[in-house]
């Protein structure tokens, strides 16, 4: 299993979201240390987004739609209904929030993005289905729109959600 | 808080980067024993994308020794090298304590695995290299810089980067990146230094040059 490289790969970059609900679609989000990547599916019309949070909290920002999770999940739930996604039948699958510099003790960023987007999920009624959260490794992270798979690769490995 | 540099107060930032990161490829030489060629620093202004562009890419994978930034200025600094260039780095830092007799180690194939002594090594070389930095950035300031312990880590260019990033970007869309490539040519060794400040700590570096709100 290799994540795929094509015509069709749509990145989204840091505080950017990408949708498609075309079958040769793959959605990546390259390079995750303390950013979250949220990817979003629905088996029935089978169109997924993903979106790479930076922040827990902050002001709405329109040159980065989803930087905070508390003021840009919104904005990437309402594109993906807007893209006829129906939101109670999707999944929810999320990776990064990881912890990769120790020293200074002030970057605890992973963490608090790992907590915001399970509690700002459920404040809206949704659950996540399944996650590679936390620990100190890097991850990019693709979704493949055809079948909802989430993969996972780090410099050690390649698993699937 | 975002500061609002001036053209001419980010000249005067740039000048006194530019020297301090001369400095640096000057230590990074001397403990190498090596001739350091230091590219031109830059210094500009850009968002958390751009930075991982100039990282080349959030997906490459670098050694990369970090440094926090404490004290009167605050930020952050690292030292990037590709996987490759810092086995040859460790390898040339290695042969000049030991002796080339007695290197430990092997020619490995995986060029992702590193033993100790060459972790250790080159840990030593990002402290030495940003050490050297700061130093000079120190001469021009009345308080101390505190730098942290280094960490050596191997991962993703955006993996290393991003959690400095959001520490930089939580109230700011554009952080100030200073930039310089130091070249060994004979073993074509190359590392990258930036060092991203906070903003808002650079009115006492803008202060001390007398270059604040020019």
């Amino acid at each position: 299993m290799t994540l795929t490289e094509s015509p069709s790969l749509l990145v989204a970059g840091i505080g950017e979201m990408v949708m498609s609900s075309s079958p040769d679609a793959h959605l990546v989000a390259y390079g995750l240390g303390s950013c979250i990547a949220l990817a979003v599916w629905d088996p029935r019309i089978k169109v997924g987004g993903l979106a790479h949070f930076m922040l827990p909290n902050g002001p709405a920002n329109n040159s980065s739609p989803v930087k905070f999770i508390d003021t840009g999940l919104d904005t990437f739930l309402q594109a993906m209904e807007a893209k006829g996604a129906v939101l109670t039948r999707s999944s929810f699958k999320a990776a990064g929030a990881a912890a990769m510099l120790t020293v200074g003790g002030g970057l605890a960023i992973g963490k608090r993005n790992a907590e915001m987007m399970e509690s700002a999920l459920a404040e809206r009624g949704l659950t996540i289905t399944a996650t590679s959260l936390g620990g100190n490794a890097g991850r990019t992270v693709q979704l493949e729109v055809s079948d909802g798979r989430f993969l996972i690769k780090s410099l050690s490995s390649v698993t699937e959600l | 808080m975002t500061l609002t540099l001036s053209e001419a107060g980010q000249n005067a930032v740039a000048g006194t980067f530019g020297r301090a990161m001369k400095r640096a490829g000057e230590a990074l030489g001397s403990m190498s024993g090596q001739v350091i060629e230091v590219q031109t620093p830059q210094l500009k202004r850009c968002t958390a994308a751009e930075v991982l562009t100039m990282a080349g890419g959030p997906e490459s994978v670098v050694l990369a020794v970090y440094v926090g930034i404490f004290g009167s200025l605050q930020g952050h600094a690292l030292l990037l090298f590709s996987p490759a260039d810092a086995h040859r780095l460790a390898q040339i830092l290695l042969a000049g304590l030991l002796g080339p007799g007695e290197l430990p180690m092997e020619e490995s194939t995986d060029v992702l695995a590193y033993d100790e002594l060459e972790l250790s090594a080159l840990q030593e070389a990002g402290n030495v290299t940003i050490s050297a930095f700061l130093n000079e950035l120190g001469m021009h300031l009345h308080e101390p810089v505190q730098p942290t312990p280094p960490q050596v880590v191997i991962e993703m260019a955006g993996a290393v980067l991003d959690a400095v990033l959001l520490d930089l970007v939580s109230d700011a869309d554009q952080v100030l990146a200073a930039k310089t490539t130091f070249s060994e040519g004979g073993r074509a060794i190359d590392g990258t230094l930036f060092v991203l400040p906070r903003a808002d700590s650079l009115r006492v570096l803008l202060d001390a040059l007398g270059a604040f709100g020019i």
